[in-house]
């Protein structure tokens, strides 16, 4: 009484073979003050895969600990396919992430992913503004360097409370225009990123950000006063806390016009308007 | 299809079980792992992961007589070895579930559980009978003891009698194995069993989540917007093994152990309290493979430890299980005050 496999072609919402693999860390590196570029191998295929806009979930304790016990949501911040690597950015914000910017070199780490949606690029725009906050900077550095390889012009914004907190210059290949805003005026314009946005919305064809949600709101209120009708649009990647990252727990869910849809496989990147602000 | 054992090989362990014994309709799974309601979506969210018809069986998320849209955010809180849930049974509805899953479970070669909600007992018996001739559905989970739905303020598990009637009402709605899932917010758990057992249960899985509550000490206010949600995880697994200990000694049908659950250590003790089966919910988060690797290691132990059948394993730990017709909940009850002080 034996019957076929079964058809998980049906699944609503099928999210390809196995993603979930060990990864050594190959490299750490220091950046923006506190946080910590870390690179691990993945399966190339895998890797090549990855989108600007994806997560990747790692869990944050060694073998037979149960604490913390979730694993940790983090954006890909690049993807090297030829090596079989990627790249995530890391603020020692909790007990999770601090456990994994203290791990060495050499250690392996248990991961799952490239997971979720992706930030979309019109085939009809030529112009993009990236506004990011803090860890924010990660999904929107793969996003931006991918599209000044097709030609396209990108104008990148990053926040910060200080200097210390920016993305270096340095670590953006290919032709970028980067623009910075301090919040004790170290660096770039003294005041907050979303106080840049107005000079570039007629320039924009599409926006994207990523950062907290306070910055969320505020950009959200400059664009909707500047902006004509529905245009430029913007999308933004959401930081929710985890459980599954694969639409099974319902934990993430962020509420749009057509409900409440999660962010680990609908998400993490939304539409602005399709999200209901409160 | 059972694995039986063979003269060559000596050693095929017998991980088969039968949930519904007094059931014509009958609930035999070919092992006793199942991933816990709300823990593996509806069977296809973690279709590239896990081999679904390799698990004795899954369990369904909640259902409920009309569409939810849930809590508001957030709805989960890591705590010390365990998580806080309140998720506030977001689901398409009755309706919507019937025309979107059973059609796919009906393919798959592993019997689906539904978990059943309801906040009335009319609308218990009304999705049981709705249910009931539904093809791709092999048993109902009633649901009792979801801590995170006030009606009135009251939880049916808490309350012997309240479980009894709802047990009742389903029973009378359907001849689909009905299990009873228990509330570990019960003053007596072994009461509530007991009477579910009475009303007609198939059987019982214990335990559901424990209502529990953190507070972000920087906003001054609890860290869900429901204010409290259920405890799962390892944190919980020593007092469940506890209530599956103390129920299985009391009652006569089968008993489903969760709570905690991530190891073929953690899956041995809830077996050794007298568990037949067990979910296992929390961990598949942390590890989409654990299920189908606990079947694995429970093969594997029992050949190496000489256990040709998980039946001669229920219960082991447990002097008062082998008692033919159950023990008084009182009996039962006395092991908590002895322990406890």
């Amino acid at each position: 009484m034996t019957t076929a496999t079964p058809h998980i072609d049906t699944n609503p919402s099928p999210r390809g073979a196995s993603r979930l693999f060990t990864g050594t860390i190959t490299a750490t590196m220091p950046i923006m003050g506190d946080s910590s570029l870390i690179t691990f191998t993945a399966p190339q295929n895998l890797v090549a895969q990855a989108r600007p806009g994806q997560f990747v979930s790692i869990l944050c304790r060694g073998e037979g600990a149960y604490d913390p016990l979730l694993r940790r949501p983090i954006s890909i911040y690049r993807a090297d396919a030829e090596a079989g690597e990627l790249t995530i950015l890391v603020r020692p914000f909790g007990r999770g992430s601090s456990w994994l910017v203290a791990q060495p070199d050499g250690a392996s780490l248990d991961v799952l992913g490239p997971l979720g949606n992706q930030f979309e690029v019109s085939p009809r725009s030529g112009n993009l503004l990236m506004v990011a906050g803090g860890v924010g900077a990660a999904p929107l550095l793969m996003l931006a360097e991918e599209a000044v390889q097709k030609g396209l012009s990108v104008t990148y914004l990053m926040g910060s409370a200080t200097e210390a907190g920016l993305l270096p210059a340095a670590a953006f290949r290919g032709e970028i225009e980067y623009v910075v805003a301090t919040d004790d005026g170290s660096r770039g314009h003294h005041g907050f990123v979303t106080d840049l946005i107005p000079e570039y919305l007629q320039w924009a064809d599409q926006v994207f950000t990523c950062g907290p949600t306070p910055m969320f709101h505020s950009l959200r209120n400059v664009v909707l006063k500047h902006r004509m009708g529905k245009k430029p649009p913007v999308q933004l990647s959401v930081e929710r806390t985890m459980a599954c990252a694969l639409g099974a727990c319902l934990g993430c869910v962020v509420e749009t016009k057509r409900g409440m849809v999660t962010s680990c496989v609908d998400g993490p990147v939304f539409d602005m308007d399709e999200v209901v602000w409160s | 299809m059972s694995e039986h054992a063979t003269p060559q090989d000596a050693f095929v362990p017998d991980l088969s079980v039968d949930l519904a014994p007094r059931n014509p309709r009958e609930l035999v799974l070919k092992n006793p792992v199942i991933p816990a309601s709300g823990c593996f979506g509806y069977g296809t969210e973690y279709g590239s992961f896990v081999d679904v018809e390799r698990l004795g069986a899954f369990v369904s998320k909640g259902i409920t007589p009309h569409p939810r849209s849930g809590n508001a955010m957030p709805r989960i809180a890591e705590t010390p070895a365990g998580m806080l849930n309140a998720i506030g049974l977001q689901n398409p509805g009755l309706r919507g579930f019937i025309r979107k899953y059973p059609p796919i479970w009906e393919r798959w070669d592993v019997p689906a559980i539904v978990n059943v909600s309801a906040e009335s007992i009319e609308d218990f018996a009304h999705m049981a009978r709705e249910l009931d001739e539904v093809p791709g559905i092999a048993a109902l989970e009633i649901n009792i003891s979801c801590p995170n739905i006030n009606a009135g303020g009251f939880c049916f598990g808490w309350d012997a009698d309240m479980s009894a009637e709802v047990t009742r009402a389903v029973r009378q709605a359907t001849t689909l194995p009905v299990i009873v899932k228990l509330s570990p917010g019960a003053l007596d758990i072994v009461s509530i069993a007991q009477a579910v057992e009475g009303a007609g249960a198939d059987a019982v899985s214990l335990i559901n989540t424990l209502v529990g509550m953190q507070i972000d000490v920087r906003r001054r206010w609890p860290v869900l917007a429901n204010l409290t949600g259920g405890l799962s995880g390892p944190a919980v697994k020593p007092v469940a093994v506890r209530m599956v200990y103390q129920v299985a000694a009391a009652v006569n049908i089968p008993v489903i152990g969760l709570g905690g659950i991530a190891t073929l250590g953690d899956a041995l003790e809830f077996f050794m309290a007298g568990a037949s089966a067990i979910e296992v919910g929390t961990a598949i988060f942390t590890d989409p493979t654990v299920l189908t690797r606990l079947v694995d290691d429970l093969a594997e132990w029992m050949s190496a430890n000489g256990v040709p059948s998980l039946r001669e394993l229920v219960g082991v730990a447990n002097d008062r299980f082998t008692h033919p017709q159950g023990v008084p909940a009182a009996d039962a009850f006395d092991l908590m005050v002895e322990l406890g002080e």
